[in-house]
């Protein structure tokens, strides 16, 4: 079964891209693949330069711990780790030294300092990506794959981690390729591709067009 | 820093109560293991303890001359006790009075266990020098004289003798005991050459020192020198020792597999409740490397908790157990080395080899699960798990129990049941196709409930069932073991025996002795005679048969012939007709196979220098342990008249009429009188503690059936919980839902309890007949009974675990809270 066809995009360093599309469009089988959890039955997708057919899942896992971080939207925090060490455990994978003092700088920045010892159980909705959000930026990532990352929350709690996430995203001059089927929310990202079908078309807007020409410029200027 | 990591992870799941369950059945099968592998080895030591004391040593060598003094300096090399003896009958001459007697000669030393008892009480050392000890019978026999002359000797007769340690039980021992000191009977020169002498040599020692002992003394040994041993006896006890070893060893086995059976489950659980997060940790680019080291570490920690607190928990069972034991019994040490590696090994090769599969799928879990949540990635096969599953179980069986024919009993039940539950999976699932879904008729929902989830619901059996074939098995066979016993030893088992009742003293003893039993005593007669002809062919001894002589083999001895008019109680004819005519005889069904006999084969005896031919009419079983006076060939008595005869008989009477006995020696003075009491008291003690151990296995065996259980229903609660919140939505009712979920345990339940029937009878088929020589029968009731109480049960266990589901609002079901 082909489940996605002739997908051809290109996404820039610091780039903020969002993949809207409705229920069983494909979007999360691409997000998938491009974050190297799934291979392509033919194709080619370059991660910062590096292509994944290439790469045995050893290798893709050492590409995944180097340069990218996820956020869900059924947050996939440990149960029985506390929110400190849900935050440090990429950290901890990665060997990065001191990793409790940067999750704690990090769980501060996301506004849970004063929840450092609490068991996902005992947070919100909210809170609990708030830790997700601190865990995904810990490792200080080139690429953040974002999965409705708001998908679970109420629209107060959804306004509040979508600024978290635009506002650390700026910061740390991440990528960010957002998948998710709220306009609003896809629309802070500086490109919109929709999803149907299993087919891929870039949505073009005036002002996202001025935008992402500059921005397509800035990049190349980069390289 | 993946160790780190496991040990954070294990700290947070042990105080949130996640590894409870998977630590509770290590537990329990290290605690079962070590508790009843300690027990067990603490009554062997007794029992061996209480028997050596009946031979008066640890090992006996017995032979016609002197042994090779090569073996008797082999066992000082060893460290190894040992005292000599000999033993050979003389006629001992009291004025005109004489009387033959077996000498029994003994070294400085003896008895190197037991006591020898006097009527002034238990004996310090030995008879002095020119004395001579005797049983009471003697003095009675000669008129109490002073002195008595042996050979060229002369003795003073200083004490008497109640017992002695290794007098044996032989009820036919016809000649009066004296024991003298053994540097004394060179002055009667009664041994002369070709005299017929027994030397005995005993030896104690530690376990290890009798085995090497043993190991190299055997083979220096010729085929006239015997080794005895505490099992080698034909003792009732030895008998009832080696079955209920056998019994402990199987309940523990049998306990070992279902502790592994809920090892196993529990570590599926625990490696599905991890899925998740590995899934997440390799996201985040965990390599394969480190997610292995850090679930092995964990799972190594958790395992290694389980297996402390079994230890603990066995050697607590073990002291609790001991509280409980007479202080004879408690006072035995046996080292913990043995209960305790057995234990180390239970909880760690069952928790590895049962967890292997889970953790190799745990750790196929596919990355893509964090977007793809039904993802599981590797499936390798249940015949994998099956290998290993049955792999460890005969492993640990057999380091256990030592016991090839256990462990393979064990296996095969095991493969049964798996067997009868994949068929029954197969066709659960294919029936189960036309069973819509139907929301009125709590059956039906339960048939569909049963079918959708008929994989989980063949793990939820293999629970169940193999509780029940445990339970089912454990207790069969401890109800048959205590029946077999108690029919050994009735209440009223015989405690005395009188020997060398002299013709005209029948009629007065019974006279005497039937006010006080309320009935006439059986009363046998007793006529030594020798087997010479079988048709007609002259019998050979062993020994010719070995220097070669051509011939049928007899027996070497004389026996003890009697004459019944009817069969005695104890004995059943298995071919044949009792005696009808005169020349008929009734032959124990052993010797006759021995001998090669069969109805109709004409047997030739000496007796008393003449000539009886007779008929085989019929063949007996005789159950020896029954302390009975039993006899290998039964005459008719016109055909043994001609005979010389004295009599014997046995009889039961309470501590409280100690004083008939005594009437009895003063009446009677020539009658030889052997008390069996302590020998009895004994054989009950065993038993006793056997039936103690036996109900403590059975209260284990429960426990562990329970936590099988428990963790079944637990498996598949998520699932359940979505489908009722459906169920509700749609407007099922509290009764409907409470009905259909009952029914659906209560049919699982009927099929595991039918499952568990056919497997424990066909494991007691194989026990009984490969290694308790039990009486194989069906057990009829058990193919209602079991189907029942598994419904029962299962549905009611079911019901509780689901009670919190069944009571909440449809939106608490959907929030799943």
């Amino acid at each position: 079964m082909t489940i996605l066809n002739g997908i051809n995009m290109d996404v820039k360093q610091g780039e903020s891209v969002a993949i809207l599309g409705p229920s069983g469009s494909g979007k999360s089988t691409l997000l998938g693949l491009l974050a190297a959890l799934d291979s392509p039955s033919s194709g080619s997708i370059k991660l910062d330069g590096v292509a994944l057919e290439n790469l045995d899942e050893e290798a893709k896992a050492a590409l995944r711990k180097q340069k990218v971080s996820f956020i869900f939207q059924s947050f996939m925090l440990v149960d029985t780790l506390n929110a400190l060490e849900n935050v440090m455990l990429p950290a901890e994978l990665a060997g990065v030294d001191k990793a409790k003092q940067k999750a704690e700088a990090m769980l501060e920045r996301v506004g849970l300092s004063h929840r450092l010892t609490h068991f996902p159980n005992q947070l919100s909705g909210g809170e609990q990506q708030r830790v997700a959000i601190a865990r995904a930026f810990i490792c200080e990532p080139k690429v953040l794959f974002a999965d409705e990352p708001t998908g679970n929350l109420d629209s107060a709690n959804s306004d509040k981690i979508a600024d978290m996430l635009f506002e650390l995203n700026r910061e740390s001059v991440t990528t960010l390729v957002l998948v998710s089927h709220d306009m609003e929310l896809a629309s802070r990202c500086q490109r919109q591709f929709i999803m149907d079908s299993g087919r891929l078309t870039e949505k073009v807007s005036d002002s996202t067009m001025a935008q992402s020409a500059e921005l397509t410029e800035e990049a190349s200027a980069w390289s | 820093m993946e160790l780190n990591l496991a040990w954070r992870l294990f700290k947070r799941e042990l105080s949130q109560g996640q590894l409870i369950l998977i630590i509770l059945a290590i537990t329990l099968a290290v605690l079962s293991v070590t508790g009843l592998a300690s027990v067990s080895e603490r009554l062997q030591l007794a029992i061996n303890g209480q028997a050596s004391k009946f031979i008066a040593a640890d090992r006996i060598i017995d032979s016609p001359n002197k042994i090779d003094p090569k073996v008797l300096s082999l066992a000082d090399e060893m460290g190894l006790s040992q005292v000599s003896s000999m033993q050979f009958n003389s006629m001992l001459y009291a004025g005109d009075a004489f009387q033959l007697v077996t000498v029994r000669a003994v070294a400085e030393g003896y008895p190197l266990k037991g006591d020898i008892e006097l009527s002034t009480g238990k004996a310090d050392g030995l008879p002095q020098a020119d004395n001579i000890w005797f049983e009471t019978r003697l003095g009675g026999l000669l008129g109490y004289p002073e002195q008595i002359e042996l050979g060229n000797a002369k003795f003073a007769l200083s004490k008497e003798i109640i017992r002695l340690p290794d007098a044996g039980f032989n009820p036919f021992a016809s000649s009066p005991v004296v024991l003298m000191r053994i540097e004394d009977v060179v002055k009667t020169q009664v041994i002369q050459p070709g005299s017929r002498v027994t030397y005995r040599y005993q030896f104690t020692g530690d376990a290890n020192a009798l085995t090497a002992f043993e190991q190299q003394a055997k083979p220096l040994l010729n085929t006239s020198q015997r080794w005895v041993d505490v099992q080698s006896g034909d003792s009732p006890i030895a008998e009832a020792v080696k079955r209920a070893e056998r019994f402990l060893l199987l309940a523990s086995l049998l306990g070992i597999a279902l502790a592994c059976a809920a090892i196993g489950i529990a570590a599926q659980r625990y490696c599905q409740r991890h899925y998740d997060v590995v899934a997440m940790l390799k996201t985040f680019g965990a390599s394969a490397k480190q997610i292995r080291v850090l679930f092995g570490t964990h799972l190594l920690l958790v395992t290694a908790v389980g297996v402390c607190l079994g230890l603990i928990g066995g050697l607590g069972l073990d002291r609790a157990i001991t509280a409980f034991l007479p202080e004879e019994i408690a006072a035995y040490n046996p080292p913990m080395m043995r209960p305790v590696m057995l234990g180390l090994g239970t909880g760690f090769i069952s928790a590895f080899m049962f967890s292997a599969y889970p953790l190799m799928r745990l750790l196929a879990i596919p990355p893509l699960r964090v977007l793809q949540r039904q993802l599981e990635g590797l499936h390798l096969g249940m015949w994998l798990h099956l290998v290993l599953s049955l792999s460890a179980m005969a492993v640990l069986g057999y380091l256990y129990s030592q016991s090839l024919a256990l462990t393979l009993t064990v296996v095969a039940a095991v493969l049964l049941l798996g067997v009868l539950l994949s068929v029954l999976g197969f066709f659960m699932i294919r029936l189960g196709h036309s069973v819509g879904m139907k929301t009125t008729n709590p059956l039906q929902l339960a048939l569909a409930g049963l079918r959708r989830r008929a994989k989980q619901n063949a793990v939820q059996l293999v629970g169940f069932s193999s509780a029940l074939v445990l339970l089912l098995t454990i207790f069969a066979l401890r109800q048959d073991l205590l029946n077999e016993w108690q029919k050994q030893l009735p209440e009223n088992s015989p405690n005395y025996f009188l020997v060398n009742i002299a013709p005209e003293e029948t009629q007065p003893i019974s006279d005497f002795l039937a006010p006080e039993l309320k009935s006439a005593p059986i009363i046998y007669p007793v006529i030594r005679g020798r087997l010479t002809a079988i048709n007609d062919e002259v019998l050979i001894s062993r020994d010719q048969k070995q220097d070669g002589v051509e011939g049928r083999v007899g027996i070497s001895r004389e026996l003890n012939l009697t004459y019944r008019q009817t069969m005695p109680p104890n004995n059943e004819i298995i071919e044949g007709e009792f005696n009808q005519d005169k020349f008929d005889v009734s032959v124990e069904s052993g010797v006759a196979e021995r001998l090669g006999l069969s109805l109709g084969d004409r047997l030739t005896y000496t007796i008393d220098n003449q000539e009886l031919t007779v008929k085989v009419t019929s063949i007996r079983a005789v159950h020896w342990e029954t302390l009975q006076p039993n006899f290998f060939m039964i005459f008719t008595k016109e055909a043994l008249a001609p005979f010389a005869y004295t009599s014997m008989s046995s009889f039961h009477l309470d501590d409280s009429q100690r004083g008939v006995i005594l009437e009895l020696i003063k009446q009677f003075p020539t009658v030889s009188i052997i008390d069996v009491g302590a020998m009895v008291s004994q054989l009950r003690q065993i038993i006793d503690q056997v039936s103690l151990s036996l109900s403590l296995v059975l209260v284990l065996v429960l426990l562990a059936s329970a936590l099988v259980m428990i963790a079944q229903t637990e498996a598949g609660m998520a699932t359940r919980q979505r489908e009722l919140a459906v169920l509700r939505t749609f407007g099922a009712s509290g009764w409907l839902l409470r009905a259909a979920t009952g029914l659906e345990f209560a049919l699982l339940g009927t099929v595991a309890g039918l499952l568990a029937v056919i497997v424990a009878e066909f494991t007691l088929y194989l026990l009984k007949t490969q290694v308790f020589e039990l009486n194989v029968y069906m057990h009829w009731p058990w193919w209602g009974i079991a189907p029942l109480s598994g419904a029962l049960v299962v549905a009611l266990l079911g019901i509780w675990r689901c009670r919190q589901l069944l009571n909440k609002s449809c939106g608490e079901l959907l929030k799943g809270h």
